[in-house]
């Protein structure tokens, strides 16, 4: 009888690998050659075409592969509805696939190291100019001096061998829930006062790129690391709540009066949508932080990204990012729907100082928060 | 039989190992100490209590509320309510993530629990603490304890306490000596799953956890692997210690449940004494179960639907403030989230297929458990489900993401098909395995009796008696994969976005009432699925 089950589960099983390999390996080829598809759209008459007529295309595309793609990888923190934007208009303007990743500068960040060792981006967005500085200082960056409208960037958003472009910026602010604050904050001390005991948030530097040139720019400011403002917000209940968006919205729910530091593109098309918050740029100043795009030395697709790069800086995506409430990179357009550069007081902070310190301040930062 | 080891060893034992290796070349020089350097580490020391504390009272926490209401089923007519048991899985199919959000909008500051009864104001603040933690991961975790416990009562059967009256036992007695020690074997598999799932849980810690300040191992894995400054040593050295705490537990739980294991089905009828609820008992009874669904379904659904149909989040609590629009942006076909939806549903299903085809494979592989190589078959494909799943991720990515691969896999869909296949091939496993467990050979021998070729017996007698068992873990991997959030987060492709990392950003950087209507919709069409296949007839759980 056991000799008989024996044989009856050989047969099953020798059955059963053969209809598993088959599935398997067609369930992957499937996968693969429909990706492979995505990414191989070698011009942009492919993409015009009937969804029906594109797996023939793709056969096809698998035995040139060596042929320039027509796509570009793009890795960008935030906002999510710019970046969606700035993707179908490139898209539409030249017919090249825009693969997008999009997070915060941490997760960005986080993907490019997790990927090293087969890079696969070719154009990288970060929210924070310290960060970018220190990607091209560690060589992970190339230039691209023939870039168009570089000279009418704000003064100092682009660097002097074009790596970073700065085309679009948001600067740091108080944003505090109207309904629930009648003594608006005038500046960043004022929120170490008792009656805000555990009203306030801050982003985690670690997530947010922005929140992150803010504590440096201003300990940069201070000087001698002075991190009493830091231990007194601690001490006065400041929470520590992940990327932007999670320390807003305590803010517009009530849950919390104001954030610290926050960006305030975001708090701005909160307002323009009607929710009860608002913002004030503190007395003492703020941090502009330019938004940077780069090209990664190991792009696969240069030509592209290159493209990429000159459609971020045209007339057509700089409307976009106003339209977003973020700052323009380019000083010959001005924003309508919101404070402009000119009119933000700064403080005094130095981009390579707070380059070299980030990952410093940032782990500094993250052990008083927790 | 090869195959399917050389299957399991490529698909969980490799990535796994690669992880343990990771952490022992910190600097690309061996040490076999530095996962237990990184706990001389007074923080991350610190994070492993966190963990460990956390399931602790988790079990505690689930098995208060699962033993009275197992009870309540397996022993009382209530029981016969046999709605009761798919309304109780629902907590459990929440995905915690989504459910902790639920409970933060309700209970902070000016949240709809202060909305509707400002009273409660006073003790809202204290539900941010350890205890609010436990609470909300214990009402999703509780169901799983609740049908394992109900089914070990319902198989212990009235003759044995009855045999136990006869020679003299009193009630007490009888819940010493017969009822406890034959409960304790499931129970200890119970426990021991609640709490693997408890310190392996991302969602609840990285949401909840996170406002209140209590950080656990994944979360901190999590943090290392995909934020700045990157650490994948770090990362890889908390996932051993995860990985080996787990198997620990798991150990100690085997020991348990052998020494505990009794025969208590035998071959007579048998009789379960049902108590008639009368009166205050009635009242009772129902009233626990009104209150275990009002906390466990009712507030986070409560705030989850409501969050989803809000116009604007400063307005709070009113009529005129809900709106459906958020459900038009979502279902309109070409939205961000209309895509999302489609890749989950797409690639839950591909992943249940394959997940559903190895585990059948491998069930047919492992015959009655007798050789080692089968013993082992069995112990590797049920590996995922006693590992964190953060850590398998981890493992999976250093091993196909490793530059001397040469299948170019990651950073495509077919990595995030591998990676669910992989979490949930136990569920099928399981699954097939009960169904096949219940064929007896007699069956076998009867089809050989009347001439069957091989191949005719397994097509007209095994295959048939095992659909019941593929069919549910078909459903189970599809509605878990559905929803899965650590593994999406971790390995999806760029410009991919599946429900649950889609509800994750919008949490993080977009529109919370939009991630909501789309936990309603992701929610509600799993549950369309599960409930459209019992009725074709899979197997009951």
């Amino acid at each position: 009888m056991n000799a008989m089950k024996n044989k009856v589960m050989k047969f099953v099983s020798w059955q059963w690998s053969l209809v598993m390999l088959l599935t398997l390996s067609s369930v992957l080829t499937a996968c693969g050659s429909n990706n492979g598809g995505n990414n191989n759209r070698t011009n942009p008459i492919v993409t015009e075409k009937p969804a029906i007529t594109q797996s023939n295309e793709q056969s096809d595309n698998k035995e040139s592969a060596k042929a320039p793609s027509g796509k570009v990888v793009v890795y960008t923190a935030g906002p999510e509805g710019l970046a969606a934007k700035i993707k179908e208009g490139f898209e539409a303007k030249y017919g090249i696939t825009v693969e997008q990743f999009d997070g915060t500068t941490g997760k960005v960040l986080g993907r490019l190291e997790a990927e090293k060792s087969n890079p696969i981006a070719d154009v990288v967005i970060v929210a924070s100019w310290p960060t970018a500085m220190s990607m091209k200082a560690d060589g992970w960056v190339q230039g691209y001096a023939e870039v168009e409208n570089a000279d009418k960037l704000q003064a100092g958003w682009v660097d002097s061998d074009y790596h970073l472009f700065g085309y679009s910026a948001s600067a740091l602010g108080i944003t505090y829930n109207t309904k629930l604050v009648t003594e608006v904050p005038t500046d960043w001390s004022d929120l170490t006062d008792a009656k805000w005991n555990g009203l306030v948030n801050i982003p985690d530097p670690s997530l947010s790129g922005s929140a992150l040139d803010f504590i440096s720019g201003y300990l940069n400011d201070k000087g001698d690391n002075n991190w009493t403002l830091f231990e007194e917000l601690k001490a006065n209940g400041v929470a520590m709540a992940g990327a932007n968006k999670e320390a807003l919205d305590p803010v517009i729910t009530g849950a919390k009066s104001a954030v610290m530091a926050g960006v305030d593109y975001m708090a701005y098309s909160a307002k323009a949508k009607g929710e009860p918050v608002d913002i004030v740029y503190p007395e003492s100043g703020t941090v502009i932080n330019p938004r940077a795009a780069m090209i990664m030395k190991t792009s696969p697709n240069v030509e592209n990204a290159r493209l990429f790069i000159d459609y971020l800086l045209s007339d057509e995506a700089q409307a976009l990012v106003t339209g977003a409430y973020l700052l323009p990179g380019r000083a010959d357009i001005k924003a309508e729907n919101r404070t402009n550069t000119e009119d933000i007081k700064l403080l005094n902070y130095d981009w390579n100082w707070m380059s070299e310190q980030g990952e410093t301040i940032s782990a500094q930062f993250l052990e008083l928060f927790k | 039989m090869l195959l399917g080891l050389l299957l399991l060893t490529l698909l969980v034992v490799v990535p796994l190992l690669m992880v343990l290796l990771h952490s022992l070349f910190p600097d690309d020089t061996f040490d076999a100490l530095a996962p237990l350097k990184v706990l001389s580490d007074p923080g991350l020391i610190t994070i492993f209590w966190n963990s460990i504390a956390l399931g602790g009272w988790v079990v505690l926490g689930s098995t208060l509320l699962a033993l009275p209401m197992a009870f309540l089923s397996a022993r009382t007519s209530i029981g016969r309510h046999a709605w009761l048991d798919v309304v109780l899985i629902i907590p459990f199919m929440t995905p915690p993530y989504i459910g902790s959000m639920g409970w933060i909008l309700f209970m902070q500051r000016r949240g709809f629990a202060e909305q509707m009864f400002p009273a409660v104001a006073w003790i809202t603040p204290h539900f941010f603490s350890l205890l609010g933690m436990v609470a909300i991961m214990s009402l999703h975790l509780f169901p799983f304890l609740y049908l394992i416990l109900r089914n070990a009562l319902m198989r212990i059967g009235g003759s044995l306490e009855e045999a136990g009256s006869v020679h003299g036992g009193n009630m007490f007695y009888l819940l010493r000596r017969v009822i406890l020690p034959l409960l304790l074997g499931s129970y200890a598999m119970g426990a021991l799953l609640v709490f693997v799932k408890t310190i392996a849980e991302f969602g609840t810690p990285a949401t909840f956890g996170r406002q209140i300040g209590y950080y656990v191992l994944t979360s901190e894995i999590h943090r290392f692997t995909s934020s700045w400054p990157i650490d994948f040593g770090k990362a890889t050295s908390l996932a051993s210690i995860l990985l080996g705490a787990c198997l620990l537990f798991w150990y100690i739980q085997n020991v348990i449940s052998q020494k505990y294991q009794y025969k208590t089905l035998g071959g007579k009828g048998m009789r379960t004494r049902l108590i008639p609820l009368h009166g205050w008992r009635s009242i009772f009874g129902w009233g626990y179960i009104g209150l275990l669904l009002l906390f466990s379904i009712g507030i986070p659904y409560f705030s989850i639907i409501v969050t989803s149909m809000q116009k604007l989040r400063g307005d709070g609590l009113a009529w005129s403030n809900l709106s459906l629009e958020h459900y038009v942006e979502l279902l309109r076909p070409g939205s961000k989230g209309w895509q999302a939806l489609i890749n989950s549903m797409g690639l839950a299903s591909i992943a249940a297929t394959v997940a559903v085809l190895i585990g059948t494979f491998l069930v047919l592989q492992m015959g009655n458990l007798k050789r080692w190589s089968q013993r082992s078959l069995d112990m590797f494909s049920l590996l995922p489900n006693t590992v964190p799943g953060i850590v398998i991720v981890v493992g999976l990515i250093l091993l196909w993401n490793a530059p001397w691969m040469p299948i170019p896999i990651y950073n495509t869909y077919a990595m995030v098909v591998l990676t669910y296949i992989v979490f949930f091939l136990p569920y099928s496993v399981q699954y097939v395995k009960a169904s096949a467990g219940q064929i007896d050979h007699s069956l076998l021998q009867a089809g050989r009796v009347f001439g069957g070729q091989s191949f005719y017996i397994f097509r007209r007698i095994i295959l048939p008696l095992l659909i019941p068992g593929i069919l549910a873990g078909w459903m189970m991997t599809f509605t878990i994969s559905a929803r899965e959030l650590v593994a999406s987060l971790m390995v999806l492709p760029p410009s991919m976005q599946v429900t649950a990392t889609y509800i994750f950003s919008q949490f993080e950087q977009g529109e919370v009432s939009l991630g909501m209507a789309m936990a309603v919709v992701s929610v509600g069409l799993t549950t369309l699925v599960l409930v459209v296949m019992n009725h074709l007839g899979a197997d009951r759980k």
